[in-house]
């Protein structure tokens, strides 16, 4: 097992220099240019040569990316071209809030994913089977940003049931002091339990469309395996001990297990950069949203610490999760060593 | 005409229906003969409700809402289907390619792998803000993101198909290395090449929306269905629905109408 882990681990170096030479890649050989943007249509050659020495923009690709790379090892990922708040900072002040959204989405999308595809795999190629492939298909085939606007439209404004999607708070709530900068976390450290209560009905409106949305992800892989391991020999073998149907599903829910997890984790690290236009949709303000801000006003190095955190974190999440696979599955196991 | 009407039942009606909805879309530029012009505003029939006069209601400068549905399905498909196939093209090659077992088919999927790593979603912004907000842009994005997808798709295929008996026989009757590929391998993965193909464009469409949403990619005045949801964002909120709700019906039926496509290839191809 050990063996296993190390030789995962090895390979995270290796890659995470890939990550980074990506990220700077990606947003610095590009035709488009930055500093028309930053100056404005009307500035004059010498206020963009100006800005070019300022930001470091007036030295060769090769000399950038070292300086980069050298900057990068002292844990330093720059500083915003506008405001010259460290990306470092932002990113840590954003983390959390969008850490908050993304467990509260994935634990409604894996519940409700579970309910619809197990209903479906309980009774299978009867009625609710086709029922719930049919919910299925209706809820894969609205982009996420649609549903977030039918829910705004319905919850909001029909029943008056949520408060209003302009952020994590009321505009005259008082928010927690920050600890971690996540506003749930915070204010349940804070013991502030009120506005926990605030922040978790504003929280509602994007979990669930994001919930609703991932759902559907969930409930296909559920009825697939599900399917296939009540299905199963083992299945039919509990079923000749005459163990109730019931058990027999718990059986098969043990057995489903691995996909799941994978599917979990590959949301998790997706996610960062998947939910950032719901984040602009209800206004959460967190590290999507940021994202979004940062790329349309062209502000290169928080791009590009943007791109390389979202890379980190889908690096981390995939090593963390094939370990955890190989621990839990002997079968796996078996095949890596 | 008679004949092929009575071919439709009850396995091929979804995907007929599908396929009318898409022409709908693709071409309804030309089928409909529109009572207000798409793409001029009446500036006095600001925020008109659906009803008479205007089907699906005008939004807030006065744009008629049903011929901008209809008129930017054009666009929008056109964007998902040529960005799409242009994936195809250039990931067939390349999971051909990596479908040998040797140490470059490795490095081009660790290459890939690491590209995944990345969320595509936000790179597509990226690519598109960076390079230039125009519509070639926006193919390339959807062309960047799809490759790697359908890369490893042709290549555990391949894969497969590879190991199978009829390919050893050919090799030991001494076909060539293309006609193995075009008589054997093709042929034996083209349905669920053509199934995932259409299920990108799904992906597409709703990329090509998000990207349009955020107001980047296909702007005004030429109409997109996701900078018409964008433009009816706000008033979701103070409830005038019909802005963002027809164009975004749109996306549903087109995106459901593609996914439906891909289920029944699949289930074609099973049966043969």
């Amino acid at each position: 097992m050990l063996k296993i882990i190390f030789k995962k681990l090895i390979f995270i170096p290796i890659a995470s220099f890939f990550v980074s030479s990506l990220a700077f890649i990606v947003v610095n050989l590009t035709p488009g240019d930055p500093v028309e943007v930053i100056a404005g249509g009307i500035a004059t050659e010498e206020t963009k040569q100006a800005i070019r020495v300022e930001l470091g923009l007036d030295k060769s690709v090769t000399e950038r990316y070292i300086n980069y790379l050298t900057e990068l090892l002292d844990g330093n990922l720059g500083s915003s071209f506008y405001n010259k708040i460290p990306v470092l900072d932002s990113i840590n002040k954003y983390l959390f809030d969008t850490f908050e959204l993304i467990i509260m989405s994935l634990f409604i999308a894996v519940v409700l994913g579970f309910f619809i595809g197990g209903l479906g795999a309980y009774f299978r190629g009867k009625l609710p089977d086709k029922l719930t492939n049919i919910i299925l298909s209706v809820i894969q085939s609205v982009p996420d940003f649609f549903l977030g606007l039918l829910l705004i439209y319905f919850l909001f404004y029909k029943f008056e049931l949520v408060p209003a999607p302009i952020g994590r708070i009321g505009l005259s709530d008082i928010p927690p002091e920050e600890i971690s900068g996540g506003l749930l976390i915070d204010s349940m450290l804070a013991g502030n339990w009120e506005t926990f209560k605030i922040g978790l009905k504003h929280a509602l409106l994007p979990s669930v469309t994001l919930g609703i949305f991932y759902s559907s992800y969930f409930g296909r892989t559920a009825r697939n395996v599900l399917g296939k391991s009540l299905n199963s020999k083992q299945v039919e073998f509990a079923k000749s001990l005459g163990l109730s149907k019931f058990r027999m599903f718990i059986y098969a829910l043990v057995d489903a297990r691995t996909p799941i997890l994978t599917y979990v984790a590959i949301l998790f690290a997706g996610l960062f950069g998947a939910c950032a236009i719901i984040e602009t949709v209800f206004a959460w303000n967190g590290i999507g949203q940021w994202a979004i801000t940062k790329i349309l006003m062209l502000d290169i190095p928080a791009i590009q610490g943007f791109i390389l955190f979202a890379g980190l974190i889908t690096l981390f999440t995939y090593t963390f999760l094939d370990i955890l696979i190989t621990y839990l599955d002997p079968r796996i196991r078996k095949k890596t060593l | 005409m008679k004949k092929y009407i009575n071919k439709i039942n009850k396995n091929n009606l979804p995907v007929i229906v599908s396929t009318l909805i898409l022409i709908n879309f693709s071409f309804g530029a030309f089928l409909y003969n529109f009572t207000h012009d798409p793409y001029t505003t009446d500036i006095i029939q600001r925020l008109t409700p659906p009803g008479e006069g205007f089907i699906f209601g005008t939004d807030e400068v006065g744009f008629d809402i049903f011929s901008r549905t209809i008129v930017a399905g054009k666009i929008d498909l056109f964007i998902s289907l040529s960005g799409t196939f242009a994936a195809l093209i250039i990931g067939l090659p390349l999971g051909l390619m990596a479908s040998d077992k040797t140490k470059n088919a490795e490095r081009i999927m660790k290459v890939l792998d690491m590209f995944q790593a990345f969320p595509l979603l936000v790179l597509a912004i990226v690519i598109v803000t960076m390079w230039g907000n125009n519509i070639r842009n926006v193919i390339f994005a959807i062309i960047l993101i799809n490759v790697p997808r359908f890369t490893r798709l042709i290549r555990s295929e391949a894969l497969t198909i590879r190991e199978s008996r009829f390919i050893e026989v050919a090799i030991a009757m001494g076909a060539s290395k293309t006609r193995i590929i075009s008589k054997h391998l093709l042929p034996n993965i083209l349905g669920t090449l053509l199934a995932q193909a259409s299920i990108t464009t799904a992906h597409s469409i709703v990329v090509v929306a998000a990207l349009s949403f955020i107001g980047i990619g296909v702007v005004p005045p030429e109409a997109s269905w996701g900078s018409m949801i964008r433009a009816g964002s706000q008033y979701m909120m103070t409830g005038q629905w019909w802005m963002s709700v027809f164009p975004g019906l749109a996306i549903f039926f087109s995106v459901l109408s593609f996914n439906t496509i891909s289920q029944y290839i699949l289930r074609k191809y099973e049966q043969i």
